[in-house]
């Protein structure tokens, strides 16, 4: 009898240790897993959606390094319409197609300065593969204040496929030799 | 591009499925203590340890070792942890002809064992593009002959006595 009791003490001392030492195994990987899980990861990756100087690239102009950006230097002749047929692509060289839009953020000179009377407009129209227009981007002057384009709405870039964009500019006539800053964002959907 | 891959289901999931697997076979073959080795808990318990160890380098190299990879090692522990369910179904219906408890081990362990391993596999979808299509259905094959097996077990069990008498009488 006591030694049956004795191997009963035995046999349940070596469960509960096996058991204690079970939950801990078990929480603790649990909770390395719960760790990869909610490890949120960081992947640098190139742009999907990006410039490519078109056949019409201005002189003096800039195209960054990784394509994300681009200085163009537009000219505007007194008036007459100066147009840029294709001095610019976006390019998706991604295989799944994106939405991208237009944004205005700044020009210069400031409305109100009499330098804004120098232009007339500078129009952006984004065409497609075919040369048909997608959306319309005009800067226009009224006295010494700009008219700034609304933000434009979402157009889907098929993938691997360049779009142009069209620019037309005009100076009012008896313009001086005056310089204007457009800034202007594409905003691309991932 | 910032990627939170929260609720996704990991590769590592199956080393944590095959620790578990470890931790209940050593629990178990301690409570059956008088029908197995007295090493046997202790060895599942290093087994489940190796795996804790294994899902701890895992993670701290994570960037290291590409999905591919890390789904093969801990689908690989996952067959070995499955393996020794198996083997142990085996080893009371074979070698301790213990019907009876090789029957519950069947229906309680090894069938809901497979069951649940191959449901987290075909869930597993992220690899299913990359890895070899045949692997996976040779994978699926076995789980359903095994589990097939442990049910004619369950069912005839006079078959596997009488396969180990015609043996013994080829012996004799």
């Amino acid at each position: 009898m006591n030694l049956r009791n004795n191997r009963f003490a035995k046999k349940s001392v070596k469960l509960l240790i096996l058991l204690l030492s079970s939950l801990l195994i078990a929480s603790a990987s649990a909770a390395v897993y719960y760790s990869m899980i909610m490890q949120p990861s960081v992947t640098v990756t190139g742009a999907t959606i990006v410039f490519a100087s078109g056949t019409d690239f201005p002189g003096g102009s800039a195209l960054g390094s990784n394509s994300t950006w681009v200085s163009l230097a537009l000219k505007a002749y007194p008036n007459a319409t100066l147009i840029y047929d294709q001095p610019l692509n976006i390019s998706n060289t991604d295989s799944a197609s994106h939405t991208f839009r237009l944004r205005h953020i700044s020009i210069t000179p400031a409305s109100g300065t009499a330098e804004v009377a120098n232009f007339t407009f500078f129009n952006f129209v984004v065409e497609n593969t075919d040369g048909a227009a997608q959306a319309s981007f005009n800067y226009t002057v009224s006295g010494t204040t700009w008219t700034t384009p609304t933000t434009t709405s979402y157009m889907t870039l098929p993938p691997n496929t360049q779009w142009i964009i069209y620019v037309e500019t005009k100076a009012a006539a008896g313009a001086n030799a005056v310089t204007a800053n457009l800034q202007i964002s594409v905003d691309v959907t991932q | 591009m910032v990627v939170v891959t929260s609720f996704v289901l990991q590769p590592e999931f199956f080393a944590l499925l095959g620790i578990d697997l470890f931790l209940l076979l050593s629990l178990l073959s301690c409570l059956l203590d008088e029908r197995f080795p007295k090493a046997i808990p202790y060895i599942y318990q290093l087994a489940a340890i190796y795996g804790f160890g294994h899902l701890l380098i895992s993670r701290n190299f994570l960037d290291m070792f590409g999905e591919y990879t890390r789904f093969w090692y801990s689908f690989l522990y996952l067959v070995i942890a499955l393996a020794n369910v198996v083997a142990v179904n085996v080893y009371f219906a074979v070698l301790k002809r213990q019907n009876t408890i090789a029957k519950i081990w069947s229906v309680a362990i090894t069938f809901p064992s497979i069951l649940v391993a191959v449901y987290f596999v075909m869930q597993y979808s992220s690899m299913q593009n990359s890895m070899p299509s045949i692997m996976l259905q040779i994978s699926l094959l076995i789980s359903a002959c095994v589990i097939g097996l442990s049910l004619i077990i369950l069912a005839r069990p006079e078959i596997i006595r009488k396969l180990l008498h015609k043996r013994k009488e080829v012996i004799r």
